[in-house]
């Protein structure tokens, strides 16, 4: 048997987790206010258009999804005094007027006939970009110190990969004449262009900013 | 997307044919419809004895199917229709998205059994009186309504029908029943903590919502299809509403309620007949 008193390294050999990261606990609060805030706004959509969508199986989907989110923001919310933010409802705000904007814009669509539109604006633009914010989050933030942040961005990530691939089927099952398929490419397009005014969820910088190149 | 959203614009797909409370209490099929007080049966429960029960739990279970899409849509719409902070509490909101996520597995479950039962989606027609109550522009009223008054009677349903699955050995059902009465449950908690926490200090609002709800009760009671008598096919499920928060007194209210209006209901049933009669005469 091992001698229990034997010295041991505090980091295991296979333990390669580093102290440095990206984001003070000031960024890190603003952009979990940012998440809070977004994932509120989706939450809310889902659940109400529900009662706007004549597909069953897409109204069961929207209710499941619904809690997904507000899930997320429950997380968020919880997470934001643990950030030195006692006043949780000071942060969470969007990241700026053009996000208020692409939220307005992407619960615009009521008629039963916009199911498609009401799909492409979650599945297509707005999961896509929790998606890639959440991920540069997790990949940047200080491995130790912030480690209850990666433990909440990998539980959403997880939701958020699975609900993109639920709303991409349902899409896909969906679309069936090239005119539906315009459809779907309009609105992705008008969104993305919102969404891309807005920087991202947490504003620009969202994903980082890629540093310039020499010979550039 | 607009807020408050109302019940004729509930989307549904091609099969599904909606009908109004009183299209649906005129309906001379319902047991409680028979001719005369000698031929109405003096036990309506719901039992596998019943000469007509393979229908009438195929159609009871259509009625749940349809409400759950509803109380699905109530809870969504109720995470939508209000502002956060100022009009309904952010935790408040969060029960309600965890109830859509509950309601949308009760349709997943209802439909299911509704195959396993064998009938159709849309085989019956839609009672949309369900959604009606969750189009209050009060939060507190909404959950009086639906949380508790609606969501009181799924209890009812649930409990009847689970026992329906015992007594007719169908283990498949009573399974399914009893996980979706332990959701409802949680579902009637959630509306009587809320109801308590934020009327607190506001003994007339709470005052307006338990009345809104007594007229919700009466509704649901669907002309004494849900009461404590043998003549209801639906029983009122005490055990299961004491966990769920109502009070003694409170039990006793519905019971109360419901029994007048299946008393309502007869006479109702007895003067169109006598009306008919007296018309036919005259012509």
């Amino acid at each position: 048997m091992a001698d229990p008193f034997k010295p041991r390294a505090p980091f295991a050999p296979w333990d390669r987790r580093q102290l440095p990261g990206m984001f003070d606990v000031e960024e890190t609060a603003r952009r979990v206010g940012n998440y809070k805030w977004a994932e509120m706004k989706l939450f809310e959509a889902l659940g109400g258009w529900i009662a706007t969508v004549p597909e069953l199986d897409v109204k069961m989907r929207l209710g499941t999804h619904c809690y997904h989110h507000a899930w997320h923001a429950e997380l968020w919310h919880k997470r934001l005094p643990e950030l030195r933010e006692m006043n949780p409802d000071r942060l969470t705000v969007p990241a700026n007027d053009a996000m208020v904007e692409f939220v307005a814009a992407l619960t615009e669509p009521e008629a039963p006939e916009t199911t498609i539109e009401k799909l492409v604006g979650v599945y297509r633009v707005f999961i896509p970009h929790f998606i890639s914010a959440y991920t540069f989050h997790m990949n940047n933030t200080s491995e130790i110190t912030d480690a209850p942040t990666i433990r909440t961005l990998k539980l959403a990530l997880q939701d958020e990969f699975d609900d993109w691939r639920d709303g991409e089927m349902m899409l896909q099952s969906l679309i069936e004449t090239p005119e539906e398929v315009d459809r779907a490419a309009a609105h992705h397009a008008k969104l993305e262009k919102l969404m891309l005014a807005a920087g991202g969820i947490a504003g620009p910088g969202s994903i980082g900013n890629l540093p310039a190149v020499k010979g550039n | 997307m607009r807020k408050f959203f109302p019940v004729d614009s509930l989307a549904r797909d091609s099969r599904f044919n909606q009908i109004t409370m009183s299209q649906s209490q005129a309906d001379p099929r319902s047991p409680l419809m028979a001719s005369d007080t000698e031929k109405r049966p003096k036990a309506n429960r719901l039992q596998p004895s019943r000469p007509d029960a393979s229908d009438a739990a195929r159609s009871l279970m259509h009625g749940i199917f349809v409400g759950e899409i509803q109380a699905l849509e109530g809870a969504g719409r109720t995470c939508h229709d209000f502002e956060t902070g100022t009009e309904a509490p952010f935790a408040l909101k969060l029960d309600m998205a965890r109830q859509a996520w509950d309601e949308a597995r009760h349709v997943e479950i209802s439909v299911k059994l509704s195959e396993w039962m064998g009938s159709e989606i849309g085989q019956y027609a839609e009672n949309t009186v369900l959604f009606e109550a969750a189009c209050s522009t009060d939060p507190v009223l909404r959950l009086a309504g639906v949380n508790r008054a609606l969501e009181g009677l799924a209890i009812d349903v649930f409990t009847t029908m689970k026992d329906f699955g015992g007594i007719a050995g169908d283990p498949y059902l009573e399974f399914c029943e009893d996980w979706m009465l332990a959701d409802e449950v949680t579902h009637v908690k959630m509306g009587s903590d809320w109801l308590r926490r934020i009327t607190e200090n506001d003994p007339e609002r709470r005052k307006k919502a338990l009345e809104f709800q007594s007229v919700v009760d009466k509704i649901f009671s669907f002309g004494g299809t849900r009461s404590d008598s043998q003549e209801s096919p639906i029983g009122l499920a005490r055990r299961f509403r004491e966990l769920a928060g109502f009070t003694d007194a409170e039990v006793e209210d519905i019971a109360d309620v419901s029994l007048r209006a299946l008393e309502e209901r007869k006479e109702f049933t007895r003067q169109a007949q006598a009306d008919a009669v007296e018309q036919f005469s005259a012509s």
